[in-house]
């Protein structure tokens, strides 16, 4: 079993060069005053009903039963084949593929998938598929209208206990662990979405929550009448309804992958986390989560009494402006995992159960070429991702306001900017190293 | 947070917030200047941790020499963040009071241990990253390798 960070993997990057930060956050603090101050002083973006609508067989084939099931059902055999490694396959991490499937491939392969295809987990989400054949053997879904209510605050739950055994739970790399994981979350969900109603799984699935989020930056919408449309991804963003709960999921995942970031650090591995264990790792990421959520809180309620705008709503309704912050820091951190440790996955896929002399894809002997993306490529990637996050959200923010009070001064905005732009300049000092 | 809190005392807790999260930088650069300091503090002090600081363990032309110690579960040495120049010759050396094996990850490599006796690894550093060199048995992080 290995202790790195992030589940599973072999190598951290290295930290960014200074100059390269500098550059970075005097850049993302340049432009987006720029763009706020100068060039944006009417709403720009379009609403819930922008875009150009697409053609009428691409939607039929999206919303289709049918196509819904098959692929739902695909989703769910490469799950069982998954889980059944993870049983009978070789039980060392290394050579296991549930481990390496789980916690890279799938869970940050959700995030350039969702930002290239939309919702994708939502269509391909194979609990969906349990849950539709259990239906008939249980009584009605009793609790139905008190899930709306709840928002998204199931699913941040859900996410923080994924996250907590991908980056503190000392056998997350086992593959029994992995096992074990996936087979109490389906059974959990399932049984969730048996009491609530098919509703559960966009309020409570962790992951298909996170998918929906981030394909709010994907150049593919639904129109209020249910029409699919492309349009701006910036627009799409503005569309996200502020329910309950977003700011709190927007926070976690930024909370986590600050902590994931901090707990490679010689700062946190020779202080507050030197004892490597449990306790240490869900204090330091509660303690994270709990910062960012402080910081949003306080900026965006700052910014709400500025403006005169009621307080109480205000971390809500400006949690989607946070989202391209969230998905800079995520594509930053996990951009070389996917490319250089997720080639793992597709070794270990040729023989999942580990047996002699089989080789599916001709794959299984291929070694993994932590080379295939040079330092100097993933710094520029990093450096590019939290800039270009920041400058999203700063912009998206401003843009909520206008949409808020037509006349809002920039300067009211001051407080949430700030906040951005401590996220920004703590993300590219935790990549910066120490 | 309370609605009607003080508009003063909160901003003060956005302050000191943010203090906290720019103070946790200025720490982490200071352990980066001084990686090389005993990483446990249960670690014997019969070989006192040399300040050989980021500055490379021992370079010259036959490449770098990193030499670390384990003693009761302590680890001395050249701990903490390595440097390493991207191409270079490492030579690893691991001495354990206790039997167990070294592994170098990413590169893969490993040696087994005997009690006393030095175990050593030398490979050239072509793969850039961080790579943490731990005991296989007892899980023990001894450094972190970090080339480019």
């Amino acid at each position: 079993m290995t202790l790195l960070a992030h589940g599973v993997g072999s190598r951290t990057d290295l930290p960014i060069p200074l100059g390269l930060a500098l550059y970075g956050a005097g850049a993302a603090i340049l432009i987006s005053f720029v763009v706020l101050l100068l060039f944006w002083r009417t709403p720009k973006l379009g609403g819930a009903d922008s875009g150009r609508p697409l053609p009428d067989a691409v939607q039929r084939a999206a919303d289709s039963r049918a196509v819904r099931t098959v692929l739902q059902a695909l989703a769910l055999a490469v799950a069982v084949l998954v889980t059944a490694a993870a049983f009978a396959g070789p039980q060392e991490t290394a050579r296991n593929l549930a481990p390496w499937a789980l916690h890279v491939t799938f869970w940050v392969g959700l995030v350039p998938a969702s930002l290239l295809l939309g919702p994708v987990w939502r269509v391909v989400n194979p609990l969906r598929l349990l849950h539709r054949a259990l239906r008939p053997l249980v009584p009605a879904p009793v609790a139905a209208a008190r899930l709306r209510s709840l928002g998204l605050w199931p699913a941040a739950g859900f996410l923080v206990v994924f996250l907590w055994l991908e980056l503190v739970y000392p056998g997350r790399a086992e593959p029994t662990t992995v096992a074990v994981f996936l087979l109490g979350y389906a059974v959990v969900q399932v049984g969730l979405a048996l009491r609530f109603g098919a509703e559960w799984f966009a309020a409570g699935d962790g992951f298909e929550v996170y998918s929906t989020l981030i394909a709010r930056l994907s150049p593919w919408g639904r129109r209020e009448d249910g029409r699919l449309v492309l349009r701006n991804p910036l627009a799409n963003a503005t569309a996200t309804p502020a329910v309950p709960g977003l700011a709190a999921v927007v926070v976690v995942l930024l909370g986590s992958t600050a902590f994931d970031g901090l707990s490679r650090t010689v700062f946190w591995q020779t202080g507050p986390g030197a004892a490597n264990d449990t306790f240490s790792g869900t204090v330091g990421l509660v303690a994270c989560i709990a910062l960012v959520a402080a910081l949003y809180v306080l900026g965006a309620r700052l910014s709400g009494r500025l403006a005169g705008q009621p307080e109480a709503v205000q971390p809500r309704r400006y949690a989607a402006t946070v989202i391209p912050i969230a998905l800079g820091y995520t594509v930053a951190h996990y951009f070389s995992l996917l490319a250089l440790d997720g080639q793992t996955t597709w070794i270990l896929a040729s023989n999942p159960f580990g047996l002699a002399g089989v080789d599916l894809f001709g794959t299984y002997g291929n070694e993994v070429d932590l080379t295939a993306v040079s330092s100097d490529a993933i710094a520029l990637v990093q450096v590019g991702a939290v800039v270009l996050g920041h400058v999203l959200g700063v912009t998206l923010a401003h843009e909520r306001a206008l949409l808020s009070a037509r006349r809002a001064r920039a300067s009211d905005q001051l407080p949430l900017v700030v906040v951005m732009v401590l996220f920004t300049v703590g993300g590219l000092g935790l990549l910066f190293g120490f | 947070m309370s609605s009607r809190s003080a508009r003063l005392p909160a901003a003060l807790a956005g302050i000191a917030l943010a203090a906290t999260l720019t103070g946790c930088a200025g720490t982490d650069a200071d352990a980066t200047a001084a990686s090389s300091s005993p990483s446990s503090p249960s670690s014997s002090s019969a070989t006192s941790p040399a300040p050989s600081s980021s500055a490379p363990a021992s370079a010259s032309a036959a490449g770098q020499r990193i030499e670390v110690t384990v003693t009761g579960g302590g680890v001395s040495g050249d701990t903490g963040r390595v440097p390493v120049a991207a191409g270079e010759q490492v030579t690893l050396v691991v001495t354990s009071d206790t039997a167990d094996e070294v592994h170098v990850h990413g590169y893969d490599l490993g040696v087994p241990l005997t009690p006393g006796q030095p175990g050593e690894i030398t490979f050239a550093a072509t793969i850039p990253g961080v790579f943490e060199v731990e005991l296989h048995e007892s899980h023990t992080v001894l450094l972190s390798l970090q080339v480019g």
